[in-house]
């Protein structure tokens, strides 16, 4: 006994570093366990309210490109509302010929951001409402400009966003124009690229790309970004189709959940197929 | 005792500023470790125990403030590490040498490279992103301007300890 006492005393170091390695990769392995969500609902609650407090220290770097990014957004947006108000007019009367129901809106959340975790590739946003508010895990969050990323975590008054050049974020998009689908993904850089996108379909630079009716998550139709390389390697079959984001990732401050609920019934039916 | 104390307070604080004012010290995508140069500090001037458990327990705290789903004991994990390869830069006799002089950079520099290769290793497992450009991008530009904000403790110690 006392030669082990010896041998751990000798090693201790080792020992405590096997020790922690072991409790970090088990952590590691228990993520999804229920205590470990309570947990983890309860700092998210702090952090939040620590960010929501701490946060009248003004970045003024941010303040001046977020003033010149709105002035530019404010006459796009008026140009947009004007050509909108026309749309919807004409929307109204074609509903009435054909006599459609009106789709039920959507509801958005209003929320700031009061927190934003860009270390080493984590990037997550801290927003300033949560679960009194109506908010859930996996309901989209939007800017004017277009899609944020989905809620991950949520506590009762706080909840973190996984944004879009997040490794682990997915989406179905499609480009506008050619009715093209594909799998959005981030892969590191400040683009985004859409994946499975065969090398005879139409896609160009320029192109507005879209969330897809495809997507379980994101109702269809929010603007993700702008096609702004295609690139065809020699003996593949598909292309290389990179977006910038319409969202300027640096500079927002303000965004809204979408209290988008997916299907349960569609993502119950299709997750039988693979059964 | 009353030195652990402050260890864990100074942790604490350290991972507030981490968590609220990072956001002032980023450069483009690029963002200093300030937990690592801690941890090093702690490594040096304790010994690698005191360097892995710092190390351990900032990590774990980061972990559960940073919301990134699925990755709880990651920071854990490579903090250890960071304090357990700081700690081999321990030396009893001259670690206040090493406090106000450029080993405490080397220190730094070192552990927050390994620290991100490991990071970077886990965190990047089962996705698109390649690991090598991952640490071109952002684990080297991280660990150099970690390193970097090394240089201000390091002159404060300099002029502390005479060295």
């Amino acid at each position: 006994m006392r030669g082990l006492i010896n041998i751990i005393s000798f090693f201790k170091e080792y020992f405590l570093l096997t020790l922690c390695i072991l409790i970090s990769l088990v952590l590691l392995a228990l993520n999804d366990n229920e205590q470990i969500r309570s947990i983890r609902s309860l700092t998210v609650a702090s952090v939040g309210f620590l960010q929501d407090t701490f946060g009248f220290i003004p970045d003024y770097f941010d303040l001046r490109q977020e003033n010149h990014v709105l002035r530019e957004l404010n006459v796009t947006l008026s140009d947009e509302v004007s050509r909108l108000r026309e749309a919807k007019l004409e929307n109204m009367r074609l509903r009435q010929l054909v006599d459609l129901r009106r789709r039920s809106q959507f509801e958005y959340v209003s929320a700031n951001v009061v927190g934003k975790n860009l270390q080493l590739l984590r990037n997550t946003i801290t927003i300033d409402v949560g679960k009194n508010d109506g908010v859930k895990v996996n309901m989209p969050i939007v800017t004017g400009a277009g899609l944020v990323g989905k809620v991950v975590a949520t506590s009762s008054a706080y909840a973190i966003g996984q944004i879009l050049l997040n490794k682990d974020f997915r989406a179905s998009a499609k480009v506008q124009r050619g009715r093209v689908d594909g799998i959005l993904v981030w892969e590191g850089g400040s683009y985004l690229s859409l994946r499975n996108v065969a090398k005879t379909l139409d896609v160009q630079v320029g192109d507005e790309v879209i969330t897809s009716e495809y997507s379980s998550l994101f109702p269809p139709g929010i603007k993700i970004g702008v096609v702004s390389e295609t690139h065809h390697d020699p003996g593949a079959l598909v292309q290389t189709v990179h977006i910038t984001p319409s969202v300027d990732f640096a500079s927002f401050e303000e965004v809204f959940v979408v209290t988008h609920t997916p299907d349960t019934s569609r993502i119950a039916l299709e997750q039988q197929i693979p059964q | 005792m009353r030195r652990a104390v402050f260890y864990v307070l100074v942790s604490f604080l350290l991972i507030i500023f981490d968590t609220l004012l990072t956001k002032f010290l980023t450069v483009g995508n690029v963002v200093p470790d300030i937990i690592v140069v801690w941890i090093v500090y702690v490594a040096i001037r304790e010994g690698q125990i005191a360097g892995l458990a710092v190390g351990f327990a900032s990590g774990l705290v980061i972990d559960l403030v940073s919301g990134q789903d699925g990755m709880l004991g990651l920071a854990a994990l490579t903090k250890t590490l960071a304090g357990f390869v700081a700690g081999y830069f321990y030396n009893e006799n001259r670690r206040f040498q090493i406090l106000g002089g450029y080993g405490f950079i080397i220190a730094i520099g070192v552990a927050s490279l390994m620290h991100n290769v490991v990071y970077f290793l886990i965190f990047l497992q089962g996705t698109e992103i390649g690991w090598l450009s991952a640490i071109s991008f952002y684990g080297i530009p991280s660990t150099l301007y970690t390193a970097a904000l090394g240089l201000l403790p390091m002159f404060v110690f300099a002029h502390k300890y005479g060295s």
